[in-house]
Protein backbone atom coordinates (compact mmCIF):
# COMPACT_ATOMS: atom_id res chain seq x y z
CA UNK A 1 0.00 0.00 0.00
CA UNK A 2 1.49 3.23 -0.62
CA UNK A 3 0.70 5.92 2.00
CA UNK A 4 -0.44 9.39 0.96
CA UNK A 5 2.42 12.00 1.85
CA UNK A 6 0.79 15.53 3.30
CA UNK A 7 3.02 18.17 1.29
CA UNK A 8 2.47 21.80 0.32
CA UNK A 9 2.84 23.59 -3.08
CA UNK A 10 3.80 27.10 -3.89
CA UNK A 11 1.51 28.42 -5.98
CA UNK A 12 3.45 30.75 -7.95
CA UNK A 13 6.51 28.26 -9.12
CA UNK A 14 4.70 25.43 -8.26
CA UNK A 15 7.30 23.82 -6.29
CA UNK A 16 6.25 20.55 -3.50
CA UNK A 17 7.84 19.96 -0.16
CA UNK A 18 6.80 17.84 2.67
CA UNK A 19 6.51 18.55 5.79
CA UNK A 20 4.15 21.55 4.62
CA UNK A 21 5.37 24.84 5.11
CA UNK A 22 3.59 28.04 5.64
CA UNK A 23 5.74 29.89 2.42
CA UNK A 24 7.76 28.52 -0.32
CA UNK A 25 11.30 28.67 0.15
CA UNK A 26 11.26 30.95 -2.88
CA UNK A 27 8.63 33.12 -2.62
CA UNK A 28 6.89 35.21 0.07
CA UNK A 29 3.93 33.41 -0.43
CA UNK A 30 1.73 31.07 1.18
CA UNK A 31 1.81 27.40 -0.01
CA UNK A 32 -1.60 25.12 -0.40
CA UNK A 33 -1.75 22.36 1.50
CA UNK A 34 -1.74 19.50 -1.01
CA UNK A 35 -0.58 15.55 -0.74
CA UNK A 36 1.88 13.10 -2.37
CA UNK A 37 1.87 9.33 -3.09
CA UNK A 38 4.53 8.09 -0.80
CA UNK A 39 6.90 6.28 -3.54
CA UNK A 40 9.55 7.25 -5.39
CA UNK A 41 13.22 6.87 -6.05
CA UNK A 42 16.89 7.63 -4.05
CA UNK A 43 18.36 10.20 -4.56
CA UNK A 44 21.21 9.61 -1.98
CA UNK A 45 21.34 7.66 0.88
CA UNK A 46 23.97 7.72 3.64
CA UNK A 47 24.83 5.24 6.92
CA UNK A 48 26.43 7.05 10.13
CA UNK A 49 28.46 4.83 12.26
CA UNK A 50 28.29 6.93 15.15
CA UNK A 51 24.90 8.85 14.81
CA UNK A 52 23.98 11.64 17.63
CA UNK A 53 22.23 10.84 20.73
CA UNK A 54 19.07 9.30 20.63
CA UNK A 55 19.85 7.24 17.52
CA UNK A 56 20.74 3.58 17.23
CA UNK A 57 23.94 2.85 15.13
CA UNK A 58 24.03 1.96 12.52
CA UNK A 59 22.12 4.66 11.44
CA UNK A 60 20.70 4.33 7.60
CA UNK A 61 19.27 8.02 6.33
CA UNK A 62 18.06 8.61 2.61
CA UNK A 63 16.77 11.54 0.57
CA UNK A 64 14.02 10.47 -1.28
CA UNK A 65 12.48 12.34 -4.88
CA UNK A 66 8.21 11.39 -4.41
CA UNK A 67 6.88 10.88 -7.27
CA UNK A 68 4.42 14.57 -6.94
CA UNK A 69 7.92 16.31 -6.56
CA UNK A 70 8.64 16.49 -2.76
CA UNK A 71 11.84 15.42 -1.63
CA UNK A 72 11.45 13.57 1.93
CA UNK A 73 14.10 12.75 4.37
CA UNK A 74 13.73 9.10 5.85
CA UNK A 75 15.11 6.53 7.24
CA UNK A 76 15.67 2.86 6.68
CA UNK A 77 16.00 -0.74 8.27
CA UNK A 78 19.09 -1.24 5.90
CA UNK A 79 20.96 -0.23 2.38
CA UNK A 80 21.66 -3.64 1.27
CA UNK A 81 20.91 -3.57 -2.79
CA UNK A 82 20.43 0.06 -2.24
CA UNK A 83 21.53 2.37 -5.29
CA UNK A 84 20.75 5.84 -6.37
CA UNK A 85 17.70 5.39 -8.45
CA UNK A 86 15.77 2.66 -6.78
CA UNK A 87 12.46 2.83 -6.60
CA UNK A 88 11.44 2.89 -2.87
CA UNK A 89 8.07 3.43 -0.90
CA UNK A 90 7.97 5.53 2.10
CA UNK A 91 5.43 5.25 5.45
CA UNK A 92 5.32 7.09 8.63
CA UNK A 93 5.66 5.67 11.88
CA UNK A 94 5.45 7.96 14.87
CA UNK A 95 5.83 10.59 12.28
CA UNK A 96 8.98 9.36 11.50
CA UNK A 97 9.05 8.25 7.55
CA UNK A 98 11.25 4.67 6.41
CA UNK A 99 12.00 3.98 3.33
CA UNK A 100 11.49 0.64 2.38
CA UNK A 101 11.84 -1.89 -1.22
CA UNK A 102 8.58 -3.42 0.90
CA UNK A 103 9.83 -6.73 1.01
CA UNK A 104 8.72 -9.29 3.53
CA UNK A 105 12.10 -9.10 5.57
CA UNK A 106 12.57 -5.12 5.63
CA UNK A 107 8.76 -5.57 6.62
CA UNK A 108 9.87 -7.07 9.59
CA UNK A 109 13.09 -5.25 10.66
CA UNK A 110 10.06 -2.15 10.23
CA UNK A 111 7.94 -3.32 12.53
CA UNK A 112 10.67 -4.15 15.29
CA UNK A 113 11.94 -0.50 14.52
CA UNK A 114 8.48 0.37 15.24
CA UNK A 115 7.86 -1.19 18.10
CA UNK A 116 10.67 0.68 20.02
CA UNK A 117 10.63 0.71 23.66
CA UNK A 118 7.47 -1.96 23.22
CA UNK A 119 9.82 -4.69 21.55
CA UNK A 120 12.39 -4.00 24.32
CA UNK A 121 9.39 -4.62 26.41
CA UNK A 122 8.16 -7.72 24.84
CA UNK A 123 11.92 -8.70 24.67
CA UNK A 124 11.79 -8.41 29.03
CA UNK A 125 8.81 -10.57 29.15
CA UNK A 126 10.19 -13.31 27.11
CA UNK A 127 13.35 -13.60 28.81
CA UNK A 128 11.55 -13.22 32.11
CA UNK A 129 9.41 -16.15 31.52
CA UNK A 130 11.98 -18.04 29.95
CA UNK A 131 13.53 -17.50 33.38
CA UNK A 132 10.80 -18.75 35.19
CA UNK A 133 9.65 -22.34 32.85
CA UNK A 134 13.90 -23.03 33.52
CA UNK A 135 13.47 -22.42 37.51
CA UNK A 136 10.13 -24.11 37.53
CA UNK A 137 11.92 -26.66 35.91
CA UNK A 138 14.99 -27.16 38.47
CA UNK A 139 12.35 -27.11 41.26
CA UNK A 140 10.44 -30.24 39.53
CA UNK A 141 14.25 -31.67 39.17
CA UNK A 142 14.54 -31.43 42.38
CA UNK B 1 32.90 52.91 -5.17
CA UNK B 2 35.07 53.42 -3.06
CA UNK B 3 38.57 51.36 -3.37
CA UNK B 4 39.10 48.87 -0.75
CA UNK B 5 42.64 47.73 0.38
CA UNK B 6 44.17 45.29 2.88
CA UNK B 7 46.53 46.81 4.37
CA UNK B 8 47.42 44.03 6.89
CA UNK B 9 47.34 40.63 7.84
CA UNK B 10 47.55 38.24 10.76
CA UNK B 11 46.53 34.82 12.45
CA UNK B 12 47.81 33.35 15.28
CA UNK B 13 48.47 29.40 14.87
CA UNK B 14 45.81 26.97 14.43
CA UNK B 15 45.37 23.59 16.04
CA UNK B 16 44.27 23.06 20.23
CA UNK B 17 44.79 25.98 21.88
CA UNK B 18 44.67 26.18 25.36
CA UNK B 19 44.26 30.19 25.95
CA UNK B 20 41.00 32.05 25.55
CA UNK B 21 38.58 33.42 23.00
CA UNK B 22 39.41 36.58 23.50
CA UNK B 23 43.36 36.43 23.49
CA UNK B 24 43.81 34.43 20.18
CA UNK B 25 41.38 37.07 18.64
CA UNK B 26 43.85 39.73 20.27
CA UNK B 27 46.88 37.76 18.73
CA UNK B 28 45.61 38.01 15.62
CA UNK B 29 44.00 41.19 15.48
CA UNK B 30 46.99 43.13 17.08
CA UNK B 31 49.29 41.28 13.79
CA UNK B 32 46.88 42.94 11.37
CA UNK B 33 47.25 46.03 13.17
CA UNK B 34 51.02 45.79 13.16
CA UNK B 35 51.56 44.78 9.75
CA UNK B 36 48.86 47.67 8.84
CA UNK B 37 50.79 50.32 11.10
CA UNK B 38 47.73 51.43 12.32
CA UNK B 39 47.12 51.68 16.29
CA UNK B 40 43.95 52.35 15.89
CA UNK B 41 41.00 51.67 13.23
CA UNK B 42 37.64 53.47 12.34
CA UNK B 43 35.38 50.37 13.85
CA UNK B 44 35.90 46.88 14.16
CA UNK B 45 33.80 43.99 12.81
CA UNK B 46 34.09 40.41 14.94
CA UNK B 47 33.06 36.87 13.32
CA UNK B 48 32.55 34.25 15.94
CA UNK B 49 29.87 31.72 14.80
CA UNK B 50 28.85 30.55 18.50
CA UNK B 51 30.81 31.58 21.68
CA UNK B 52 27.39 31.17 23.57
CA UNK B 53 27.54 27.55 23.38
CA UNK B 54 30.81 26.41 23.01
CA UNK B 55 32.41 29.36 25.66
CA UNK B 56 29.18 30.71 27.51
CA UNK B 57 29.49 33.99 26.50
CA UNK B 58 27.75 36.29 24.46
CA UNK B 59 27.55 40.58 23.45
CA UNK B 60 30.94 39.65 21.88
CA UNK B 61 31.40 42.15 19.57
CA UNK B 62 31.70 44.18 23.10
CA UNK B 63 33.98 41.87 24.12
CA UNK B 64 36.01 41.59 21.91
CA UNK B 65 36.76 45.60 21.66
CA UNK B 66 37.04 46.12 25.36
CA UNK B 67 39.74 43.67 25.88
CA UNK B 68 41.74 44.81 22.61
CA UNK B 69 41.20 48.32 24.09
CA UNK B 70 39.11 49.45 21.61
CA UNK B 71 36.13 50.49 23.89
CA UNK B 72 35.21 53.31 22.25
CA UNK B 73 35.88 52.25 18.69
CA UNK B 74 32.26 50.73 16.92
CA UNK B 75 32.01 47.51 16.79
CA UNK B 76 29.56 44.85 15.65
CA UNK B 77 29.40 41.08 15.19
CA UNK B 78 28.34 38.93 11.80
CA UNK B 79 27.41 35.89 12.10
CA UNK B 80 26.08 33.56 8.86
CA UNK B 81 27.46 29.97 10.30
CA UNK B 82 30.80 28.49 8.76
CA UNK B 83 31.47 31.72 6.73
CA UNK B 84 31.13 33.72 9.42
CA UNK B 85 34.55 35.33 8.96
CA UNK B 86 33.77 35.72 5.09
CA UNK B 87 30.61 37.49 6.05
CA UNK B 88 32.21 39.94 8.59
CA UNK B 89 35.45 40.79 5.94
CA UNK B 90 32.70 42.20 3.54
CA UNK B 91 30.35 43.86 6.35
CA UNK B 92 34.05 45.45 6.83
CA UNK B 93 34.81 45.74 2.97
CA UNK B 94 31.07 47.55 2.43
CA UNK B 95 31.60 50.14 5.60
CA UNK B 96 34.95 51.18 3.43
CA UNK B 97 33.57 50.86 -0.29
CA UNK B 98 30.94 52.98 1.05
CA UNK B 99 33.38 55.86 2.18
CA UNK B 100 31.74 55.42 6.09
CA UNK B 101 34.67 54.72 7.24
CA UNK B 102 38.33 54.93 6.45
CA UNK B 103 39.93 51.89 8.49
CA UNK B 104 38.04 48.74 9.80
CA UNK B 105 39.54 46.05 11.53
CA UNK B 106 38.01 42.67 10.76
CA UNK B 107 38.72 39.54 13.56
CA UNK B 108 37.65 36.30 13.54
CA UNK B 109 37.89 33.17 15.98
CA UNK B 110 36.64 30.02 17.59
CA UNK B 111 37.49 28.07 20.40
CA UNK B 112 36.22 24.51 20.60
CA UNK B 113 38.70 21.70 21.33
CA UNK B 114 37.83 22.17 25.18
CA UNK B 115 34.62 20.43 24.51
CA UNK B 116 34.21 16.72 23.87
CA UNK B 117 33.63 16.05 19.89
CA UNK B 118 30.51 14.66 20.17
CA UNK B 119 29.22 17.82 21.62
CA UNK B 120 31.38 20.05 19.37
CA UNK B 121 29.52 18.43 16.72
CA UNK B 122 25.94 18.29 18.25
CA UNK B 123 26.57 22.67 18.64
CA UNK B 124 27.89 22.92 15.26
CA UNK B 125 24.93 21.10 13.90
CA UNK B 126 22.86 23.37 15.52
CA UNK B 127 23.06 24.97 11.44
CA UNK B 128 21.02 22.43 10.23
CA UNK B 129 17.49 22.56 8.97
CA UNK B 130 15.71 21.58 12.58
CA UNK B 131 13.37 18.51 10.44
CA UNK B 132 16.57 17.11 9.26
CA UNK B 133 18.20 17.24 12.48
CA UNK B 134 14.99 15.20 13.74
CA UNK B 135 16.52 12.35 11.55
CA UNK B 136 19.79 12.26 13.31
CA UNK B 137 21.58 14.82 10.44
CA UNK B 138 24.77 15.52 11.09
CA UNK B 139 27.40 17.67 8.74
CA UNK B 140 28.57 14.73 8.18
CA UNK B 141 25.64 12.71 7.41
CA UNK B 142 24.56 15.10 5.04
CA UNK B 143 28.25 15.54 3.28
CA UNK B 144 27.91 11.77 2.98
CA UNK B 145 25.14 12.31 0.92
CA UNK B 146 26.27 14.27 -1.15
CA UNK B 147 29.39 12.32 -1.84
CA UNK B 148 27.45 9.43 -2.62
CA UNK B 149 25.81 11.52 -5.43
CA UNK B 150 28.81 13.23 -6.49
CA UNK B 151 30.70 9.74 -6.85
CA UNK B 152 27.53 7.87 -9.20
CA UNK B 153 28.97 10.39 -11.39
CA UNK B 154 31.22 10.28 -14.62
CA UNK B 155 35.38 11.17 -13.25
CA UNK B 156 34.62 11.50 -9.29
CA UNK B 157 36.30 8.21 -7.55
CA UNK B 158 37.48 7.19 -4.03
CA UNK B 159 40.88 8.01 -5.91
CA UNK B 160 39.97 11.39 -6.78
CA UNK B 161 38.49 12.55 -3.52
CA UNK B 162 41.03 10.94 -1.43
CA UNK B 163 43.76 12.71 -3.81
CA UNK B 164 42.36 16.33 -2.26
CA UNK B 165 43.54 15.27 1.17
CA UNK B 166 46.54 13.77 0.50
CA UNK B 167 47.35 17.40 -0.98
CA UNK B 168 46.29 19.43 0.94
CA UNK B 169 48.21 18.09 4.02
CA UNK B 170 51.23 17.73 1.77
CA UNK B 171 50.75 21.58 1.95
CA UNK B 172 50.30 22.12 5.63
CA UNK B 173 53.27 20.44 6.23
CA UNK B 174 54.65 23.74 4.48
CA UNK B 175 52.88 26.06 6.46
CA UNK B 176 53.61 26.56 10.49
CA UNK B 177 50.65 27.92 11.08
CA UNK B 178 48.67 24.47 10.26
CA UNK B 179 46.82 22.31 12.46
CA UNK B 180 48.32 19.46 10.82
CA UNK B 181 52.03 19.14 10.20
CA UNK B 182 51.87 15.16 8.56
CA UNK B 183 51.81 13.94 5.26
CA UNK B 184 49.23 11.47 4.69
CA UNK B 185 48.96 9.12 1.14
CA UNK B 186 45.92 7.75 -0.50
CA UNK B 187 45.58 4.63 1.25
CA UNK B 188 45.54 6.03 4.28
CA UNK B 189 42.50 7.75 3.78
CA UNK B 190 40.99 5.35 1.86
CA UNK B 191 41.59 2.78 4.49
CA UNK B 192 40.57 5.32 7.52
CA UNK B 193 37.18 4.78 9.60
CA UNK B 194 33.84 5.25 8.02
CA UNK B 195 32.26 8.14 9.44
CA UNK B 196 28.68 8.66 7.30
CA UNK B 197 29.10 6.12 4.11
CA UNK B 198 31.29 6.96 1.54
CA UNK B 199 32.58 9.55 3.93
CA UNK B 200 35.73 8.69 6.08
CA UNK B 201 37.22 10.29 8.89
CA UNK B 202 40.27 11.78 6.50
CA UNK B 203 37.86 13.26 4.23
CA UNK B 204 36.74 15.52 7.30
CA UNK B 205 38.75 18.44 8.64
CA UNK B 206 39.28 19.05 12.15
CA UNK B 207 38.04 20.69 14.90
CA UNK B 208 40.32 23.44 15.81
CA UNK B 209 41.00 26.77 17.68
CA UNK B 210 42.38 29.45 15.99
CA UNK B 211 42.00 33.62 15.08
CA UNK B 212 42.53 35.59 11.90
CA UNK B 213 42.45 39.36 11.34
CA UNK B 214 42.67 41.69 8.36
CA UNK B 215 42.52 45.46 8.46
CA UNK B 216 41.17 47.22 5.31
CA UNK B 217 41.53 50.52 4.23
CA UNK B 218 40.62 53.30 1.33
CA UNK B 219 44.54 54.25 1.71
CA UNK B 220 46.31 52.58 -0.93
CA UNK B 221 48.10 48.84 -0.10
CA UNK B 222 49.60 46.23 -1.89
CA UNK B 223 46.46 44.21 -2.16
CA UNK B 224 42.63 45.47 -3.28
CA UNK B 225 39.46 43.76 -2.34
CA UNK B 226 38.77 43.36 -6.26
CA UNK B 227 35.38 41.18 -5.95
CA UNK B 228 33.34 39.90 -2.92
CA UNK B 229 29.94 37.50 -3.34
CA UNK B 230 27.70 36.15 -1.66
CA UNK B 231 25.33 33.27 -2.19
CA UNK B 232 22.37 31.69 -0.81
CA UNK B 233 20.19 28.75 -0.59
CA UNK B 234 17.38 26.67 1.40
CA UNK B 235 18.21 25.89 5.05
CA UNK B 236 16.96 22.31 4.14
CA UNK B 237 19.45 20.23 2.23
CA UNK B 238 16.34 17.93 0.68
CA UNK B 239 14.95 20.54 -0.89
CA UNK B 240 17.74 21.18 -3.50
CA UNK B 241 17.25 19.67 -7.06
CA UNK B 242 20.64 18.43 -7.14
CA UNK B 243 22.93 17.76 -4.37
CA UNK B 244 26.65 17.38 -6.38
CA UNK B 245 26.57 21.65 -7.09
CA UNK B 246 26.07 23.82 -4.60
CA UNK B 247 24.00 27.65 -5.84
CA UNK B 248 25.30 29.46 -3.01
CA UNK B 249 28.51 29.01 -4.17
CA UNK B 250 27.76 29.60 -8.29
CA UNK B 251 25.37 32.98 -7.07
CA UNK B 252 28.10 33.79 -5.00
CA UNK B 253 31.08 33.13 -7.75
CA UNK B 254 28.88 35.30 -10.23
CA UNK B 255 28.46 38.34 -8.23
CA UNK B 256 32.16 38.49 -7.34
CA UNK B 257 33.49 38.06 -10.75
CA UNK B 258 31.15 40.82 -11.67
CA UNK B 259 32.01 43.02 -9.32
CA UNK B 260 35.87 42.68 -10.18
CA UNK B 261 35.18 42.76 -13.74
CA UNK B 262 36.85 39.52 -14.88
CA UNK B 263 36.06 36.11 -15.14
CA UNK B 264 38.01 32.41 -13.49
CA UNK B 265 40.70 32.66 -16.16
CA UNK B 266 42.84 35.32 -13.89
CA UNK B 267 42.54 33.26 -10.93
CA UNK B 268 46.00 32.04 -10.15
CA UNK B 269 45.30 30.17 -7.00
CA UNK B 270 42.13 29.67 -4.49
CA UNK B 271 41.74 28.85 -1.15
CA UNK B 272 38.99 26.95 -1.31
CA UNK B 273 35.89 25.73 1.61
CA UNK B 274 37.50 21.79 2.01
CA UNK B 275 35.75 20.95 5.24
CA UNK B 276 35.08 17.55 3.72
CA UNK B 277 37.44 16.64 0.63
CA UNK B 278 34.57 16.24 -1.92
CA UNK B 279 33.55 19.48 -1.39
CA UNK B 280 36.73 21.23 -2.80
CA UNK B 281 36.23 19.06 -5.98
CA UNK B 282 32.27 20.95 -6.61
CA UNK B 283 33.53 23.80 -5.54
CA UNK B 284 36.49 24.17 -8.15
CA UNK B 285 33.57 23.38 -10.94
CA UNK B 286 30.74 25.59 -9.31
CA UNK B 287 32.96 29.15 -9.48
CA UNK B 288 34.30 27.89 -12.66
CA UNK B 289 37.89 27.84 -12.31
CA UNK B 290 37.13 23.91 -13.60
CA UNK B 291 35.18 22.90 -16.10
CA UNK B 292 32.39 20.58 -15.19
CA UNK B 293 32.89 17.50 -14.25
CA UNK B 294 37.10 17.81 -14.58
CA UNK B 295 37.69 18.63 -11.23
CA UNK B 296 38.38 15.02 -10.16
CA UNK B 297 40.93 14.63 -12.93
CA UNK B 298 42.73 18.04 -12.48
CA UNK B 299 43.18 16.71 -8.94
CA UNK B 300 44.63 13.44 -10.04
CA UNK B 301 46.86 15.06 -12.33
CA UNK B 302 48.12 17.62 -10.10
CA UNK B 303 47.08 20.77 -11.99
CA UNK B 304 45.82 21.96 -8.35
CA UNK B 305 48.75 21.02 -6.14
CA UNK B 306 51.17 23.94 -5.33
CA UNK B 307 53.31 23.45 -8.74
CA UNK B 308 50.43 23.10 -10.64
CA UNK B 309 48.68 24.87 -13.29
CA UNK B 310 46.37 26.33 -10.36
CA UNK B 311 47.36 25.95 -7.12
CA UNK B 312 44.05 25.15 -4.68
CA UNK B 313 44.49 25.70 -0.93
CA UNK B 314 48.37 26.25 -0.54
CA UNK B 315 47.86 26.92 3.17
CA UNK B 316 46.51 23.30 3.61
CA UNK B 317 42.65 24.24 3.50
CA UNK B 318 40.52 23.25 6.03
CA UNK B 319 41.40 20.00 5.82
CA UNK B 320 45.13 20.82 6.41
CA UNK B 321 45.12 24.19 7.94
CA UNK B 322 41.94 23.47 10.31
CA UNK B 323 38.50 24.93 10.54
CA UNK B 324 38.00 27.60 13.45
CA UNK B 325 34.81 28.22 12.32
CA UNK B 326 34.48 32.25 12.15
CA UNK B 327 38.56 32.51 11.89
CA UNK B 328 38.40 30.39 8.53
CA UNK B 329 37.40 32.66 6.23
CA UNK B 330 39.67 35.40 7.43
CA UNK B 331 42.58 32.74 7.40
CA UNK B 332 42.09 32.18 3.97
CA UNK B 333 41.86 35.82 3.25
CA UNK B 334 45.31 36.02 5.57
CA UNK B 335 46.87 33.46 3.32
CA UNK B 336 45.97 35.01 0.00
CA UNK B 337 47.33 38.37 1.03
CA UNK B 338 50.82 36.32 2.24
CA UNK B 339 50.59 34.49 -0.80
CA UNK B 340 50.55 38.48 -3.28
CA UNK B 341 52.88 39.90 -0.78
CA UNK B 342 55.54 37.07 -1.39
CA UNK B 343 55.24 36.61 2.34
CA UNK B 344 53.89 32.27 2.52
CA UNK B 345 57.32 31.06 2.58
CA UNK B 346 57.65 27.21 2.02
CA UNK B 347 54.52 27.90 -0.17
CA UNK B 348 55.28 30.48 -1.78
CA UNK B 349 53.44 30.40 -5.38
CA UNK B 350 55.45 32.16 -7.65
CA UNK B 351 54.20 35.32 -10.03
CA UNK B 352 50.55 35.63 -9.07
CA UNK B 353 48.35 38.42 -9.30
CA UNK B 354 44.90 36.87 -8.33
CA UNK B 355 43.95 35.09 -5.33
CA UNK B 356 40.35 33.65 -4.71
CA UNK B 357 38.43 32.87 -1.54
CA UNK B 358 35.69 30.37 -1.10
CA UNK B 359 33.66 29.75 2.46
CA UNK B 360 30.45 28.01 2.78
CA UNK B 361 28.29 28.77 5.46
CA UNK B 362 26.40 26.09 7.57
CA UNK B 363 25.42 23.16 4.78
CA UNK B 364 26.18 25.54 1.72
CA UNK B 365 23.95 27.54 2.76
CA UNK B 366 25.75 31.36 2.79
CA UNK B 367 28.67 31.45 0.66
CA UNK B 368 31.02 33.74 0.05
CA UNK B 369 33.62 34.24 -3.37
CA UNK B 370 36.03 36.71 -2.47
CA UNK B 371 38.43 38.31 -4.78
CA UNK B 372 42.29 39.60 -4.46
CA UNK B 373 44.40 41.20 -6.37
CA UNK B 374 47.98 42.50 -5.89
CA UNK B 375 47.35 46.01 -6.52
Amino acid sequence: MIEPIAASRCPRCAVVITPPAMYCPWHPVAMTPTVVAGAGEIVSFTTLHSPPEGFRSPLHIAIVRLAGGAHAVCHGAETRGLKIGSTVAIEAIDDVYYFSHLGAMDRARLFWRRTGHAGERVNAITRSLAKRVWKGRDRAAS
Amino acid sequence: MVNVFVAGAGMTRIGRRSERLQDLMADAAHAALVAAGLETPDAIVVATMNPEEFLGDGNFASHVATHLGFADVPTLRVETATSSGAAALYAGFAQVAAGLKSSVLVVGGEKMTHLSTPRVSEIIGRSIDPYERRYGATMPALAGLITRALMARKGVGAREIAQVAVKNHANALRNPYAHFQQAITVEEVLESRMVADPLRLLHCCPISDGAAAVVLTSARAPVRVAGVGQGTDTLAVRHRAVLTSFRATRVAAQAAFAMAGFGAARVDFAEIHDAFAPFELISLEDIGLVPSGKAGRATLDGETALDGRLPVNPSGGLKGRGHPLAATGLAQIVECVWQLTGRAGDRQVPGRRVGLAHSIGGLATNNWVTILEAA
